[in-house]
C-alpha cells in the first residue's frame, strides 16, 4: 500500500516537471482498481469550503450518495473553511492528514503554485478516460489547465471545475420604474440612469473600492474596448499589456469621470463589499455591479423591491471564470476513486441541481433545469458563454495585484491619483512581477 | 460583565484617590472622584459595547440583519443564527478540545518555566543572559517561520490533527516566556532563605518545592491563567496542525463560518457569542487569582 502511495506522488511530481514533453505518460496503472469495479470497505475522503445550503453543497451531497451507492465505497466528507485551506494547502496536501480529493481555489497563484511544485496531481489521463474536456467550455477549461510555471491556459490539466461564476447588474426594479427609467440594454442607458439618480440625490451605484467590487468594474470597463487578445496579454502574459491604451485609459478615465459626477461615492473607499451588497438590499442604491455569487443571496433577503438583472450591456467580454476545482492531492490515499466521483459530480443530473439550487453548472441540460430564478441566472451565463466571454479577474496576473489595484483605484477616487498616474502606478505593480514572466 | 468591570475598576480608582488625602470616610465626594467615576462607567461601556453588539445581532434572521443596521433591535427574537451554528458546528467538541489543550500547556509550560529559571535565576549558571534570550527566541520567531517544519515534523511523527501537537507547540513556546519572567524574579529571590532551608538540610529540590514554589506561587497562578488564555486563543499554528474536524478549537470553527465572498453573519455572531461564554465563565472564576496575581506583582 504504501509502496503504492509513494509512487503516485512521485507520478504526480513528475508529471509536473515533464507534463509538457510528455504529455501521454500514462499515469492511469498504478492504482490497481478492482476487476468488478466493487470497491466496498474502502474510504474516499473528500474536502471542501461549500457552505451546507449552497449550490454546490446540495449537489455534492446528491454526488457522493450516487458515488456510494455505485461504488459501495464510503465518503468522509469534511467542510473547511476557504481561507484555512489555502493557508495550509500546501504543506496539507503533501501530509498524512490530505484528503483523497479536495476542492481549490483556481488560479495562478493558488492551484497554480501547486501544480508547479507537484502538490497536486496531474490529470490529463483522467481528461481523457472521462471525456471532461468534452464537457467544459474553453473559457471555463482554461483556469483547469497549467503550465510548468504554474501560469493557466496551457499545459495539462490540474483540476476539474464543477461550476462556473460571472460578474453582471443587478438592479432596482422598483426604483427604475419610479424614475421613469427603463430596463438598461445599452452603456448609454446606464450613464443616463446614473445620471438621473444622481440628480434626484441618489448615489447611482452600490460600490467597495476596499474590495473587490470597483476592481471588477474597473476590468468589466476596461474589457468592454477589449478583444480576446487584450485578456490574453493581461491573464496570461502572451504580449505586453498597454497601460495607456484605449481599453485601460477608457477604464480608469470612466471611473474618475463617475466619482466627479457623483455617480460614485467616494466613501466607497472605506466600504466592504458586504456594505455594498447591504447598501443595494436596503434600497438605498439602485444599481450593484458584482457576481453571480450574490444571486442567491439577494433573492432570499431583498423583500422590498423586484430584483432586476442584466449583463453588462455592449460587451463582448465579462469578468468571469470557471469556479473552484476539484483537484487530487499528491498524497490522496485513493486517486482511482477519487476520479470516479469526480466523474460524478459532472454527470447531468448532478450538475442540473447545482443550477436548480442557484448554482452555475458547467455541464448542464439547460432544458432539465425548470426553476424560474435558476433560469433567468443560467439564462445571463449561457449569453455570456456562447460569446466566449469569460475573461477572469482583474487581480490574477500577479499574486498582490487584487492589494495593488484596490489601493490605486482608492487612491483614485479619493483624488489621489488623476486617470494618467493611476495607469502608471498599475503598469508599475504589474510590471515588477509579469516582465520576468513573458 | 458590567458588574465585574465596574465593580473592580470604580472602588480601586477612589482607593488611590482617597488614601492619601483623607481618613474620612463620611466625607462626601468631590467634584474630582465623580469625574473619575463617570469616566470608569465609560471606560465599562466601552468594553461592554463589543458584547452588546453581539447580543443585538445574534438574535436577529438574516433578512432581518441585512435590511437594518448593527445597532438596531432585532424586529422579532430569531434564533436561527444559534440553530444553524449549533447544528453546523460541533462545538461541545470543539470546546472540549480547547480546553483540554489550554489546560495542559498552562500546567506543563508553568512546570517547565519554574524548572528552567530555577536553574537559571537560583543557579546563577554561567551565561545566563544568554540562555534566556535563546529561549525568548521562541517567542520572538515569528509563527509563519515555525508553520512548515513543525508540520513537517508532526506529519513524520503521525502527530497532525492531534491535540499533543499543538500542546507540545505551546508548551514550549509559553515555557520560554515564563521562564523569562520567572528567572529575572528568581535572581532577585532572597539569598538567607535559601540558605537558612540549607542549613536546615533540605536539598535543593527540596528548597525549590518546599520553599521557593509557595513564595512565588501567586505569580506561578497569573502566569498559569495568562498561559491558559494566550493558548486558548491561538489561531495560525491550531490552524495548520488541526485538520479533522474532530480536532478542531474554538477559534478555529469560528473561522469555519466565515465563507469565500459571503459570510452568513447572523450565524458568525451567535457562534461568537456562544463562544465567549465559556471565557466569561473561566473569568468569573478566576478573577480573583488575576487581581491577587496582579498586586503581589505589584507591592514587590
Amino acid at each position: 500500500m504504501n509502496t503504492r502511495i509513494r509512487y503516485a506522488g512521485a507520478l504526480g511530481a513528475a508529471g509536473a516537471l515533464i507534463a509538457l514533453t510528455a504529455c501521454s505518460s500514462d499515469g492511469g496503472d498504478e492504482s490497481a482498481a478492482p476487476a468488478d469495479g466493487d470497491w466496498s470497505g474502502e474510504t474516499l475522503n473528500v474536502l471542501h469550503y461549500e457552505g451546507e445550503d449552497s449550490a454546490m453543497g446540495i449537489a455534492w451531497d446528491k454526488a457522493i450518495e450516487i458515488f456510494e451507492e455505485e461504488t459501495g465505497a464510503t465518503v468522509n466528507l469534511e467542510t473547511t473553511a476557504f481561507e484555512d485551506l489555502r493557508t495550509s494547502a500546501e504543506q496539507l496536501f503533501d501530509s498524512g492528514d490530505a484528503p483523497d480529493v479536495s476542492e481549490y481555489n483556481k488560479g495562478n497563484a493558488t492551484a497554480g503554485q501547486l501544480a508547479a511544485i507537484g502538490v497536486i496531481q496531474n490529470l490529463d489521463d483522467a481528461y481523457e478516460e472521462y471525456g471532461w474536456s468534452e464537457k467544459l467550455s474553453d473559457s471555463v477549461a482554461t483556469t483547469a489547465q497549467y503550465n510548468e510555471d504554474g501560469v493557466m491556459g496551457s499545459g495539462s490539466y490540474y483540476g476539474v471545475p464543477n461550476y462556473g461564476e460571472f460578474v453582471f447588474l443587478y438592479y432596482n426594479k422598483d426604483m427604475f420604474e419610479e424614475a421613469g427609467l427603463a430596463e438598461p440594454t445599452t452603456l448609454a442607458d446606464v450613464e443616463a440612469a446614473a445620471a438621473a439618480f444622481a440628480e434626484q440625490g441618489v448615489t447611482p451605484f452600490a460600490e467597495s473600492a476596499q474590495e473587490y467590487p470597483l476592481g471588477q468594474l474597473w476590468y468589466q470597463l476596461a474589457l468592454s474596448k477589449a478583444d480576446r487578445d487584450f485578456v490574453d496579454a493581461y491573464q496570461l502574459y502572451t504580449e505586453p499589456v498597454d497601460w495607456t491604451g484605449e481599453q485601460i485609459s477608457y477604464a480608469t478615465e470612466t471611473i474618475a469621470d463617475w466619482v466627479e459626477s457623483g455617480y460614485l461615492d467616494t466613501a466607497i473607499t472605506g466600504m466592504t463589499a458586504e456594505d455594498a451588497g447591504l447598501q443595494f438590499i436596503n434600497g438605498e442604491t439602485p444599481m450593484f455591479y458584482s457576481g453571480s455569487w450574490w444571486y442567491g443571496r439577494f433573492l432570499s433577503d431583498i423583500t422590498g423591491f423586484e430584483l432586476g438583472t442584466t449583463n453588462w450591456p455592449d460587451t463582448t467580454l465579462t469578468p468571469g471564470s470557471g469556479g473552484n476545482m476539484w483537484v487530487v492531492p499528491v498524497e490522496s490515499q485513493q486517486p482511482e476513486l477519487a476520479r470516479i466521483f469526480i466523474d460524478v459530480t459532472m454527470r447531468p443530473e448532478v450538475q442540473a441541481l447545482l443550477g436548480e439550487s442557484g448554482g452555475l453548472p458547467v455541464a448542464a441540460n439547460t432544458e432539465d433545469i425548470t426553476d424560474e430564478d435558476a433560469q433567468q441566472l443560467i439564462g445571463l451565463f449561457n449569453e455570456v458563454n456562447e460569446r466566449d466571454g469569460l475573461a477572469f479577474y482583474p487581480d490574477w496576473p500577479t499574486p498582490d495585484f487584487y492589494g495593488d489595484l484596490n489601493a490605486v483605484l482608492q487612491g483614485l477616487v479619493n483624488g489621489d491619483y488623476n486617470a494618467a498616474e493611476a495607469q502608471a502606478q498599475l503598469e508599475e505593480y504589474y510590471e515588477s512581477y509579469v516582465a520576468d514572466l513573458r | 460583565m458590567t458588574d465585574v468591570t465596574q465593580a473592580s475598576a470604580a472602588p480601586k480608582r477612589r482607593k488611590a484617590k482617597d488614601d492619601p488625602t483623607s481618613r474620612n470616610k463620611a466625607r462626601p465626594r468631590t467634584a474630582a472622584e465623580w469625574i473619575l467615576m463617570v469616566l470608569a462607567v465609560l471606560g465599562a461601556l466601552v468594553i461592554i459595547f463589543p458584547v452588546l453588539l453581539l447580543l443585538m445581532n445574534a438574535f436577529k434572521s438574516p433578512t432581518d440583519y441585512a435590511n437594518s443596521s448593527p445597532l438596531d433591535f432585532p424586529e422579532a427574537l430569531d434564533f436561527t443564527g444559534i440553530q444553524t451554528f449549533w447544528e453546523q458546528q460541533n462545538f461541545p467538541r470543539a470546546l472540549w478540545n480547547s480546553i483540554f489543550i489550554s489546560t495542559l500547556v498552562a500546567v506543563f509550560a508553568v512546570i517547565l518555566s519554574v524548572l528552567n529559571s530555577f536553574a537559571i535565576g537560583i543557579g546563577r549558571v554561567k551565561g545566563r543572559t544568554w540562555i534566556v534570550l535563546l529561549f525568548l527566541m521562541a517567542n520572538l520567531v515569528p509563527q509563519e517561520m515555525l508553520f512548515d517544519p513543525l508540520f513537517q515534523l508532526y506529519d513524520d511523527l503521525g502527530l497532525l490533527s492531534n491535540p499533543w501537537s499543538v500542546i507540545i507547540t505551546f508548551t514550549v513556546i509559553q515555557a520560554a516566556f515564563g521562564t523569562y519572567l520567572l528567572s529575572s524574579l528568581l535572581g532577585t529571590f532572597p539569598k538567607e532563605i535559601l540558605e537558612a532551608a540549607a542549613m536546615d538540610g533540605a536539598t535543593r529540590w527540596r528548597s525549590l518545592r518546599s520553599v521557593i514554589v509557595p513564595v512565588i506561587k501567586p505569580t506561578l497562578s497569573v502566569l498559569m491563567v495568562f498561559f491558559f488564555i494566550w493558548t486558548w486563543n491561538e489561531f495560525l499554528l491550531p490552524l495548520a496542525f488541526l485538520n479533522s474536524p474532530d480536532s478542531l478549537t474554538v477559534p478555529l470553527i469560528l473561522e469555519q463560518l466565515n465563507g469565500e465572498r459571503q459570510t452568513d453573519t447572523t450565524t458568525l455572531v451567535a457562534g461568537t457569542l456562544i463562544s465567549i461564554i465559556p471565557t466569561i465563565i473561566f473569568f468569573l472564576i478566576f478573577q480573583r487569582t488575576l487581581t491577587r496575581g496582579i498586586t503581589a506583582g505589584a507591592v514587590k
